[in-house]
């Protein structure tokens, strides 16, 4: 009996030397051990948490081998990426290490330009290691994520300023930083900044139909008609950009001189609508869209068709006597001329481009023009009236470098200019 | 006998005790998910091949960047990295990297982090600047501070494992840690209320804010029936007057005007671009307009009646503040009796 109580006694003094120690073993050797050095910088991953909206490597023909993310305009995905900055403790940094505080996180994204020079576009100091990203505009970007943490080595500010940095923002004004009153090199047991870094290469398709205007000027008089449609092209080119493809006027007597069909994607709140769901606003402004001449601004939504493989978008916009706008009303014997600019979204709508128009007959011949102008002698309107006359459309079609497209076929009415015009507008 | 049988189970007791309650410790500190990284299922490491380089950032005169800043004073940083080589690193960590290539320009990001708030300003130039370099511009005071310099580089190389071409950044990060002087003196004013309820307030605006060289210049505002009676809430401006130890608001731009014999209850609003020195905040009505103010009412009274004081000729409303670095305000207000 003696025994085991000795026995048993021996044992429990073991048993709770042993289980005291390893805590007192690591804080001695914590403070007496010489602190190791604090990288630099450390590696992270960086990553898109899975959607089906990621398309696969060589969408649209692009280079499978580089590694990009391909994702379609106005499509929010999640990123994420995690560090060993990021950790509850800092032994994977440094042994010994300690975290001074929560980790600075940020998010960046960079858009690469014509010259290549990759250019910040928004930039958010989250210190959250998830972001939603949501990019509205087609073209090449990187997404980076930019992690710093301050660290201590061992021996130092332990226990100082562990915890929030919130908190002590109102607090004394004491620098702790440890480099303070050095330059450059790292005291042992100083806080120092430790920092890492990813960067995903994304693709950015275009999703969106590019905006069309379209402009009908009559001519009449000495006017010369080629000079009239330069200077109405150069106006159109100007105006579309400064206004973001969007009307620049909603007020009808803007429209005197000329009459439009513009056709893009729409008010403020109706860009970048998710692909399928895309939406473009239609808006005619002028005297000849009626067949009296009268002048009007009006403006309705369109839906737009997505192809389900390549997620490309297609405006149709077509007229006739059934539909929302009849036709193109012009005069016969007055010389007319059309011209239609188109920019698009690829770009930011930061340059325009000319479109061709055509006007056609039912068999989609071309009508050719009469020297500088189109010139119709002969009315075709009313259909009833002049049915042995041609069917005559114009028709018009941009489409961007993915494959966007905006079409427009229209009817062209001639109008026998004694019945429906006389001294000029409506009667 | 029977003492040392108790002790023994005590012990035994007491050591299992201790030792569940560290393996629990543990096990909290393994589990533990911090805010940051709610929601977040990705290692730590990525994981194929991307290479972390070393990056040095320097003044553009090849010195070390010092360990103060002061606010609002620009100074323009190089970084020198191998990320800006002709040919990025052909081996990692002791492996080779078969047929790398560069394919895309080098992406640079500076930023300055406030440690104390846990907030960054990126930094950017509008100079035209080489790719390695920027201008980094602090702009609120800290005591604790880094400058973050970030460099990412597309590159291809062949995968030996597979013999496919892959494409991958490399990357290169690093801290400088600094603090940053504050040199903007405090910004502060003053509410004043008499019987009835009018009231008259006017505070300081640092305009243009940031501005270097000093000195710092500041617009005073003031708003309230006792400023302008016939539009109390109209807001007059004094503009252009210097931040600092002898802010005098001319007596024909504005004054606060309370009726003879009031009895004035005074707030003081305390404001600075990093901390204001509490002890060192002193308002009233003083008997100057330059200098040292020269109290007439007692010093940070929250009440004054007039009554009670002796006024003189032409006495002023003052406020004199310090913040902890040493920044100090002084500002004079006519004080007109009707």
């Amino acid at each position: 009996m003696k025994f085991w109580n000795r026995f048993w006694f021996v044992v429990a003094v073991m048993f709770v030397c042993a289980s005291v120690w390893p805590g007192y073993a690591q804080d001695t050797t914590a403070t007496e051990e010489e602190a190791p050095a604090l990288p630099e910088s450390v590696d992270m991953s960086l990553g898109v948490v899975n959607s089906e909206y990621v398309m696969p490597e060589g969408f649209r023909g692009k280079d499978a081998e580089e590694g990009d993310l391909q994702w379609l305009e106005d499509v929010g995905y999640l990123m994420a990426e995690n560090s060993d900055l990021y950790n509850v403790d800092a032994n994977a940094i440094a042994e010994s290490a300690q975290f001074e505080g929560p980790p600075n996180i940020n998010w960046e994204v960079k858009k690469e330009d014509e010259s290549g020079n990759l250019n910040t576009e928004s930039s958010e100091d989250t210190n959250v290691a998830s972001n939603p990203c949501n990019i509205t505009d087609p073209g090449y970007y990187q997404v980076h994520n930019g992690g710093a943490r301050q660290v201590s080595s061992a021996g130092g500010a332990e226990g100082d300023a562990v915890g929030g940095t919130d908190e002590e923002a109102g607090g004394s004004a004491t620098a702790t930083t440890g480099a303070e009153g050095e330059e450059g090199g790292e005291a042992s047991g100083a806080a120092s900044t430790v920092t890492a870094q990813q960067r995903v290469g994304i693709e950015v398709h275009d999703c969106t139909s590019p905006d069309v205007w379209i402009a009908f000027q009559e001519g009449a008089g000495n006017i010369n008609m080629a000079e009239s449609e330069e200077a109405l092209k150069a106006q159109m080119v100007g105006k579309i950009i400064e206004n973001m493809g969007q009307p620049f006027s909603t007020d009808s007597k803007d429209f005197e001189d000329a009459s439009y069909i513009f056709i893009e994607e729409g008010k403020d709140e109706e860009r970048n609508s998710i692909p399928w769901e895309k939406t473009a606003r239609l808006s005619i402004a002028g005297t000849l869209f009626n067949e009296r001449g009268a002048p009007k601004y009006e403006s309705g939504k369109l839906n737009s068709k997505i192809d389900q493989k390549e997620y490309t978008n297609h405006v149709s916009v077509i007229g006739g006597e059934d539909k929302s706008i009849k036709g193109v009303y012009v005069r016969r014997n007055v010389p007319f001329i059309i011209a239609a600019v188109s920019t698009d979204n690829g770009n930011k709508r930061a340059s325009a481009g000319e479109v061709e128009v055509r006007i056609v007959d039912a068999n989609d011949k071309e009508v050719e023009r009469d020297g500088d102008a189109y010139l119709f002698r002969v009315p075709n309107y009313p259909r009833a009236e002049y049915k042995d006359q041609p069917d005559y459309y114009f028709t018009t079609s941009a489409a961007d470098k993915d494959g966007n497209l905006t079409t427009i076929r229209m009817p062209l009415y001639i109008v026998n200019t004694q019945a429906a015009f006389e001294g000029g507008r409506n009667q | 006998m029977k003492n040392r049988s108790i002790f023994v189970v005590v012990a035994i007791i007491v050591s299992l005790a201790g030792s569940v309650a560290l393996y629990a410790q543990d096990d909290a500190t393994k589990k533990e998910t911090p805010p940051w990284l709610e929601g977040i299922n990705m290692p730590p490491h990525p994981e194929n091949l991307s290479p972390v380089m070393p990056l040095k950032i320097f003044m553009e005169n090849g010195e070390a960047i010092p360990a103060t800043l002061t606010e609002d004073i620009p100074i323009t940083l190089v970084a020198d990295t191998a990320i800006f080589d002709a040919e990025p690193p052909a081996q990692y960590n002791g492996s080779d990297i078969p047929n790398a290539k560069w394919s895309r320009n080098a992406a640079v990001s500076w930023f300055f982090i406030d440690w104390e708030k846990n907030k960054n300003v990126p930094a950017s130039s509008t100079q035209q600047l080489a790719l390695n370099q920027m201008v980094v511009t602090p702009i609120n005071p800290t005591g604790k501070g880094a400058i973050t310099c970030h460099i990412g580089r597309k590159m291809r190389y062949t995968d030996p494992v597979t013999g496919k071409t892959r494409g991958t950044f490399a990357n290169a990060s690093v801290g400088h840690d600094a603090r940053v002087l504050d040199i903007t003196p405090p910004t502060c004013g003053l509410e004043i209320l008499v019987e009835g309820g009018r009231s008259g307030t006017f505070w300081v605006a640092e305009n243009p804010p940031n501005k270097y060289p000093l000195p710092k210049l500041a617009d005073v505002y003031f708003s309230g029936a006792l400023i302008n009676e016939a539009d109390p809430g109209a807001i007059l401006a004094v503009q252009g007057l210097e931040l600092g130890a002898g802010m005098v608001v001319p007596p024909e731009k504005a004054a606060v005007k309370v009726p003879a014999g009031s009895v004035l209850k005074i707030k003081v609003n305390g404001e600075d671009n990093y901390k204001l020195d509490n002890t060192k905040l002193k308002y009233g009505i003083c008997s100057n307009a330059s200098g040292e103010p020269v109290p007439v009412s007692a010093i940070n009274a929250t009440e004054i009646a007039l009554a009670e004081l002796e006024l003189p000729e032409n006495p002023h409303f003052y406020v004199d503040a310090s913040d902890v670095s040493g920044n100090r305000q002084v500002l004079y207000v006519p004080l007109k009796i009707k």
